[in-house]
């Protein structure tokens, strides 16, 4: 357990499924040198396949007993999706036999290939939900635990969980020890790669860029243990903020507001079921475990009190009117933590190994 | 060139039949250069070939679904091993059957690359005990050098090459510069995955990228079968060989999803160098054949209670309390089995990542050192334990 943990809370009645979120993360970071097929951030409709296919049943987390469960390691064609390219080159430059745009590879799955089916039957019941997700930031890291190299690690001043490029062998014990399959592997470089909370953005001040770029400002992004941060408040205070799938044992760091207003259903007439929801409640236990009927009792109570008194701190947080109250991120706390480490910025590696344990020169850069 | 590797290979097969399982060999003492030297050099038909058994590292379990799967029937390989040396260099070659060629795709996330590898004990005050085959021990290090098997990789941050790091797209280049720049990716990419590292115990080895150690190993695949070759100084910051070389042998077969632990290994074999004077005790430590009792062993592990933490027979599942020891027999010297039943703590490896299995620690740590949470046996008579590492001498699997 790191000293501090920085969390994100995401508020999914306000997910739009817009992506926003995901072009972000891919314009910074994944877009090149092997990383082309991950979504380091990624919205998924739910129900749904996912990203990767199925990843809730690929395995990875902890038991009960607190033991790693094996995992299965994704395909990149079948679970993942092959990134096609189009034409552009050939059809700008008149090069081309063709007249039309066309995709260099035959695409036969890529990410929201099922975006927006969600489930039952339309018009009387037909549902989903935006599932937007990067890695969890785990207290109890799936990934680090069964990495057998030391190559992940979780930086003491923040909790985000890191791969130390250095270390790692692409041995790939990460992907099927991560249930929430966050962690990638880049066949370019043989290496494991995963989301990194933009820590080069945060130790600036700056939110992640998937947090500052949301439309629907659905992302808090603050220390757990600062108890002025909104996300304290979501997560502790109020206790509406969980964690997805906290059944795998891991301790997830991203906490996410159920989604708890849905159109009512249809009768066979087409007629509104007065009192009926779509969604059902079942399916946010699933996902956020049984604390999820406090947590929507919590919020629609609010919501009422809201309604009928005009004062609900909870509802104003929700509301999100500033983006310098959603993040707080203490820019003086990175300063001291690098002048105290006597390096700026802080380096992206463990610092064990900044003096090359083993080796005898320099054998660590 | 193919005609003369042919008649190496067959003479290595004759050797095979006549010895199984060789635990040292001499290294042929020759006078040109080795540093160039690969799987077709002429200079081979010098060298003597011995027969080295491998054995699968089953001590503990990944946890790969896939992988679990396709190693659950694993056979212990032959490899055919001869070596050469000059005064300086020693060169070695590894040959070993591999139905398939597995080469790790740059546009795959599930593929694995067959491999080979070769340890060599490092530089310490005292030659023995030899470090412990899985990559080495606290106060007994390693050099590893592993060869992979891989097509062409573009390895920007090899070489830290930040303006090669875009997308092609976002170059803002069109037409004949966009051609120059993809280019100039293509000539930065890297074809050979030959890494060495040091280690004093699995999970603690670092790659030395410094160039301090001058190597060079290659593998060529041919009927069915590798042969790997490695050149290396006797003598750098790491290594100090002189008159017996130790040396383990390791390969990753990829397409039972070989990596890392995932592998067969042998145990130290010892490579005397002609000409000089061999290193009778590290000879005999690599070849020793233990005197006990392999039944009363049996008997008296079975009253000792081994089996309560570790694997000794494959019908039982492994628990995560202890390194599984069914092929222990295979990959371990009789001088470490006795000095693990003797003096638990005496090699304990940072080993598997300890957050998996957080109830079953094979080790505490007191006093910044890593104690070993098994029993002392310090307390069984001499013919007890010499029983016992005649029995843990015996548990390997079959060799195909």
């Amino acid at each position: 357990m790191s000293k501090r943990q920085l969390a994100m809370v995401m508020d999914l009645n306000k997910c739009i499924g817009c992506q926003t979120c995901t072009v972000a993360c891919k314009t910074q970071w994944t877009n090149r040198n092997g990383r082309e097929y991950m979504y380091w951030n990624n919205v998924e409709t739910y129900p749904g396949t996912g990203y990767p296919k199925n990843w809730m049943e690929l395995g990875g987390g902890f038991d009960a007993a607190g033991d790693l469960q094996p995992g299965v390691i994704p395909n990149l064609e079948a679970d993942y999706g092959v990134p096609w390219d189009y034409n552009y080159e050939s059809l700008m430059g008149g090069q081309s036999d063709s007249n039309h745009f066309q995709p260099h590879v035959s695409p036969t799955w890529g990410p929201n290939w099922d975006e927006d089916q969600g489930a039952g039957a339309f018009p009387q019941d037909n549902y989903f939900f935006y599932l937007p997700r990067i890695c969890n930031h785990c207290t109890n890291p799936g990934c680090l635990s069964a990495c057998p190299r030391d190559a992940i690690f979780k930086r003491e001043e923040d909790g985000v969980v890191l791969v130390d490029l250095d270390r790692c062998q692409g041995y790939r014990y990460c992907i099927a020890g991560c249930p929430y399959k966050k962690i990638y592997f880049n066949p370019k470089i043989s290496k494991s790669e995963k989301c990194i909370l933009c820590f080069p953005r945060i130790e600036q001040g700056l939110p992640p860029a998937c947090a500052q770029q949301c439309v629907g400002r659905i992302r808090f992004v603050g220390f757990l243990d600062d108890e002025e941060s909104q996300v304290y408040k979501l997560v502790h205070k109020y206790k509406v903020a969980l964690g997805l799938r906290s059944d795998y044992g891991t301790q997830p760091n991203v906490y996410y507001i159920p989604p708890t207003e849905s159109p009512a259903k249809f009768d066979a007439e087409g007629k509104i079921i007065e009192g009926s929801t779509r969604l059902p409640v079942e399916e946010l236990e699933k996902l956020f475990g049984p604390a999820v009927h406090d947590a929507i009792k919590t919020l629609k109570a609010e919501m009422k009190k809201r309604k009928e008194t005009g004062v609900s701190e909870l509802m104003d947080l929700l509301i999100a009117y500033q983006h310098k109250d959603m993040f707080r991120l203490d820019n003086n706390y990175y300063q001291e933590v690098a002048k105290a480490a006597k390096r700026n910025p802080l380096a992206p590696v463990d610092t064990r190994y900044i003096a090359g344990k083993f080796t005898k020169a320099g054998g660590h850069h | 060139m193919k005609k003369l590797l042919t008649t190496i290979l067959s003479l290595g097969v004759a050797a095979s039949a006549a010895l199984a399982g060789d635990l040292s060999l001499t290294a042929v003492k020759v006078s040109d250069k080795l540093d160039a030297l690969n799987a077709d050099s002429a200079l081979w038909s010098k060298a003597k070939f011995a027969t080295v058994a491998l054995y699968p590292q089953s001590a503990i379990e990944f946890n790969d679904k896939e992988a679990i799967e396709a190693n659950k029937a694993n056979k212990g390989k032959k490899a055919q091993v001869a070596a050469l040396h000059n005064g300086s260099e020693i060169a070695i070659l590894v040959k070993w059957a591999d139905g398939s060629k597995n080469v790790q795709g740059i546009k795959c996330t599930d593929t694995y690359s067959d491999g080979f590898a070769l340890q060599f004990a490092g530089t310490t005050k005292k030659a023995q005990p030899l470090p412990y085959i899985g990559m080495g021990s606290d106060g007994r290090p390693v050099v590893v050098h592993l060869q992979k098997a891989t097509d062409k990789v573009y390895e920007p941050n090899g070489n830290k090459d930040v303006s090669t790091q875009i997308n092609r797209q976002q170059t803002g280049v069109f037409g004949k510069e966009l051609a120059e720049y993809d280019a100039k990716v293509v000539s930065l990419a890297n074809t050979d995955f030959e890494r060495v590292f040091v280690g004093e115990g699995f999970r603690s080895l670092t790659e030395i990228k410094d160039k301090s150690v001058k190597s060079n190993a290659a593998m060529k695949y041919e009927n069915k079968g590798w042969t790997g070759t490695l050149v290396r100084s006797l003598k750098d910051d790491y290594v100090s060989a002189s008159g017996t070389v130790p040396v383990a042998i390791a390969v990753w077969d990829g397409e039972k999803h070989g990596r890392n632990g995932l592998k067969l290994l042998s145990s130290w074999v010892a490579i005397n160098l002609e000409g000089e004077k061999a290193n009778a005790a590290v000879v005999a430590e690599a070849t020793e054949t233990p005197k006990g009792d392999a039944a009363k062993g049996k008997l008296a592990a079975e009253t000792n209670g081994c089996a309560g933490c570790h694997q000794l027979d494959k019908s039982v599942p492994a628990g995560t309390m202890a390194p599984s020891l069914v092929n222990v027999g295979g990959y371990s010297t009789a001088a470490y089995l006795r000095e693990s039943i003797l003096k638990p703590s005496a090699v304990v490896v940072p080993g598997y990542n300890r957050n998996a299995h957080k109830n079953t620690p094979w080790y505490t740590i007191e006093k910044g050192k890593r104690v070993s949470t098994m029993t002392d046996y310090s307390f069984l008579d001499k013919a007890t334990v010499e029983d016992i590492v005649a029995y843990l001498k015996t548990l390997k699997v079959e060799v195909e």
